[in-house]
């Protein structure tokens, strides 16, 4: 008896202990399926938009328009279609008379990078691009007859990148050398997003100078911003092509570019990265980040969130009959409401007679009184200048 | 002098026949400088089409005629060829006939002033002798007939040669004397292309000398005739564009010439001055450099008749020049009928300063303009900056070159009346100068 009693205790004690192995390791289980689950709803957002903007006209702000035509060709390599993005150029480069290359932009000196290519849909161009049309893009104020395509149809599932480059002080950003946008101004367009349930994130990059002020203002929610250089700082332009002459991209893009052609659709890079894109010793100026409003960790934030157009698949095993809603509908149409007569086109192109016309000689005759008047005027002077003496010699 | 014009006008004739029927002649008829959208031929055809269609020629910017333009080549529009070379014939006939005149009339002066002793004793090398001038009108002829300039603006069948013939007849008129025959063509003139209003000045000027009224403003008989020929002139200019209008029964054709003229909406390179700037021009300042433009062309009118109201002829001459620089489209057909004009100066040749060089610079220019253009149009390697240099340097090469003409003229004449060798106070050799 004294010797069952020690074996049953022994095999009490290693059933607890696995009890509580267990015991630990559930959660840790369970912690890995939460985490996949996690993983799966990282971000809220179901769609993605971008608006893009470049400010400024004129042939030697070349680089603004290859700058934001650049972000356009990463964001829609990542996967945004053009119908989801609004891009806005202020003057038109590839087209311009003192484009040594016309029909294209080009990135890189040597030509290496168009950024131009076949399939660039402007939405905004020249003169439209003003702050007026930027601000009603952003709150959807926008008139009944805009088309489409110039309309940032967002909903509150949206994640939107929003990109600005141009020229810029301390607080405002110059549309088309002749008004500006302030940074208050922006700030307020932002609310009013956040109040419409226009997004679920936005990230803002500016490439100005003094880009840090213009994010300086922000207060609504899940914005995280990144700007080329801080305040009293100036951005500034990368290489000039010798061929074309001017500068061809400003230095804050151009690293960000060669970043982003880095990044695939499948890419798991996150936002900490970019931000450590074009240090000081590249970029000269020291470009700087605002995550304070954004309540995700950047570090879970993957780029392709706001560059790319990420759709979440759900893959289901169960199969749906739609069969049965088909013979509901049919059901509901009364039969006499069918049509009882056969529906024929009008005539409109008597196409017998076209073909089997002769073609009409018409021609244009001067008006008799023109020539009338003509030649009278002609005569006048004649013997106005020679005299009416010489009517004899022609009668 | 029959004989050699006669020559003349069937080598020009040959050479412009020649070149109709080889392969340059399309290569000319599409090159900028030789047709603008004023005068391009291609735009006389689109009109005609749109005319037999229907529609107005002047809906849709293309047509830039005046209705008498639509009302000649309507029926000479399968001889255009035979039209245009007769133009040219008929232009260089009208300044034979004139210039012949002119020497008449300037040599009847010349022994008036010698017989008035209003000469200076020492300038017999100075005084024109029948000799000399008595070739000077074939040589005019010559000069406009064979300059490259006009058989490629012939060939390109620009209808600057109709302009050029007209505002020729116009000279004949006002030289031969006959007020109502100039204003008429005159207001044919401006008519055509609104420019040759600046003309009137000189002819008034030479109507008012040939009829010997002085000029004074406050005499009763100069601002008689000016009236009388200024109602002929308008007179003849509202006659001839109500005629117009019966043409077509619209008005269209206002806008579409004048307005156009005036305006400067079309801004395809040519050898002026003002597509470059306009192609660069923020658009809320378009409209006050279009006005300093015109301006400019019309400005010089004035002044150059105060100075110049002795000698209306050469001031016909160089307002022509100041009209083919500055005006809105000009093209080099209209810089060939003011060079037909320096034969009739060239016995300024010796007080020519700088002629070597000018006559370079319009050589070199005439060859660079094809040259930059292919480089930028077509080989993608130059710019438009390189054209509007070489444009640039072309209009200061033609701006030199009257400025240089009309200091020559000045100065012969300040040495006609107070000697060849001018010393200043202290017996030293002085030197005139043109402030």
């Amino acid at each position: 008896m004294a010797a069952a009693v020690p074996g049953v205790s022994w095999a009490r004690g290693a059933v607890a202990v696995l009890l509580l192995l267990l015991g630990c390791c559930g959660p840790e289980l369970a912690g890995g399926l939460q985490d996949q689950a996690e993983q799966f709803f990282r971000s809220g957002h179901t769609n993605n938009w971008a608006v893009l903007v470049c400010t400024s006209r004129f042939w030697f702000n070349y680089r603004h328009v290859a700058n934001t035509l650049s972000v356009y060709r990463s964001v829609k390599r990542l996967g945004i279609p053009d119908s989801h993005i609004v891009l806005m150029l202020a003057d038109d480069m590839a087209c311009n008379p003192r484009n040594p290359k016309p029909a294209t932009v080009f990135s890189h000196k040597n030509m290496e990078l168009n950024v131009y290519g076949d399939d660039v849909e402007v939405d905004y161009r020249s003169y439209e691009v003003t702050v007026e049309n930027f601000l009603r893009v952003l709150t959807g104020r926008i008139p009944p007859s805009t088309p489409r395509s110039k309309r940032l149809l967002s909903d509150d599932r949206s994640n939107i990148l929003i990109y600005m480059t141009g020229h810029g002080g301390n607080g405002f950003l110059k549309f088309q050398d002749s008004e500006e946008i302030t940074n208050v101004e922006l700030a307020d367009a932002f609310e009013q997003m956040w109040q419409k349930r226009r997004y679920n994130e936005l990230l803002f990059i500016i490439d100005t100078c003094q880009g840090a002020s213009m994010y300086e203002r922000f207060y609504s929610p899940n914005i995280m911003a990144l700007a080329s250089s801080q305040v009293g700082e100036d951005s500034l332009s990368h290489q000039p092509d010798l061929a074309i002459g001017v500068h061809l991209m400003d230095r804050y893009t151009f690293y960000v570019l060669e970043f982003l052609e880095e990044i695939h659709p499948a890419s798991q890079t996150n936002m900490n990265d970019l931000f450590q894109v074009c240090p000081k010793s590249l970029c000269v100026s020291t470009p700087g980040h605002r995550t304070d409003l954004f309540q995700r960790d950047p570090q879970n934030v993957l780029i392709t969130d706001f560059f790319g157009s990420v759709r979440k698949v759900e893959i289901t095993t169960e199969t749906v009959s739609l069969d049965r809603e088909v013979a509901g509908f049919e059901s509901k149409f009364p039969e006499e409401e069918l049509a009882t007569e056969p529906l024929k086109y009008a005539e409109q192109l008597p196409v017998a007679q076209i073909i089997h016309q002769k073609p009409k000689p018409k021609d244009w005759h001067p008006p008799g009184g023109f020539i009338l008047g003509l030649w009278a005027l002609i005569i006048m002077v004649f013997f106005k200048t020679y005299g009416i003496k010489h009517m004899k010699h022609v009668f | 002098m029959a004989a050699p014009l006669v020559l003349v006008v069937l080598a020009a004739v040959t050479v412009r026949a020649a070149l109709y029927r080889s392969s340059l002649a399309a290569f000319i008829a599409e090159r900028v400088e030789v047709a603008s959208p004023l005068n391009a031929w291609k735009r006389v055809v689109e009109g005609l089409a749109l005319l037999d269609l229907g529609v107005s020629p002047y809906s849709g910017a293309v047509f830039h005629e005046t209705p008498l333009i639509i009302y000649l080549f309507h029926f000479l529009i399968e001889y255009a060829e035979l039209v245009f070379m007769i133009t040219d014939v008929l232009t260089a006939v009208a300044l034979y006939l004139a210039i012949q005149d002119f020497n008449k009339v300037v040599f009847k002066k010349q022994k008036l002033l010698i017989e008035l002793d209003k000469y200076a004793p020492d300038v017999a090398e100075l005084i024109q002798t029948p000799m000399e001038m008595h070739y000077i009108p074939l040589k005019v002829a010559l000069f406009y007939l064979l300059n490259p300039y006009t058989v490629m603006s012939c060939v390109a069948k620009s209808t600057c040669a109709i302009n050029n013939s007209v505002i020729a007849f116009f000279i004949l008129a006002t030289i031969k004397g006959s007020a109502f025959l100039s204003a008429v063509f005159l207001a044919l003139a401006t008519y055509q292309s609104l420019y040759p209003l600046t003309l009137f000045a000189p002819a008034l000027l030479y109507l008012l000398q040939r009829q010997f009224i002085p000029i004074k403003l406050k005499s009763k008989s100069f601002w008689l005739y000016t009236m009388q020929y200024a109602s002929l002139y308008l007179c003849s200019l509202v006659v001839i564009i109500c005629l117009s209008f019966f043409l077509l029964n619209s008005w269209d054709f206002i806008p579409a010439v004048y307005g156009f003229i005036l305006s400067v909406p079309d801004l395809t390179p040519n050898i002026g001055l003002f597509w470059y700037f306009f192609a660069e021009m923020f658009e809320h300042f378009s409209l006050f450099f279009v006005c300093v433009f015109q301006i400019n062309v019309f400005f010089y009118t004035i002044p150059l008749a105060i100075k110049l109201k002795e000698h209306p002829v050469f001031f016909m001459f160089v307002q022509l020049a100041i009209i083919s620089i500055f005006k809105s489209y000009p093209t080099v057909g209209d810089v060939a009928l003011y060079m037909a004009f320096l034969p009739v100066w060239s016995h300024l040749y010796r007080f020519l300063r700088n002629i070597f060089i000018l006559s370079c610079v319009l050589l070199f220019c005439s060859f660079l303009f094809p040259v930059v253009w292919h480089l930028w149009i077509y080989a993608g390697s130059a710019n438009s900056n390189f054209y509007y240099a070489i444009t640039l340097t072309f209009n200061i090469g033609q701006i030199l070159l009257i400025s240089d003409y009309f200091y020559a003229f000045l100065r012969r004449e300040y040495y006609l009346t107070h000697g060849l060798h001018l010393t200043r106070q202290d017996g030293t050799e002085a030197m005139l100068v043109l402030k």
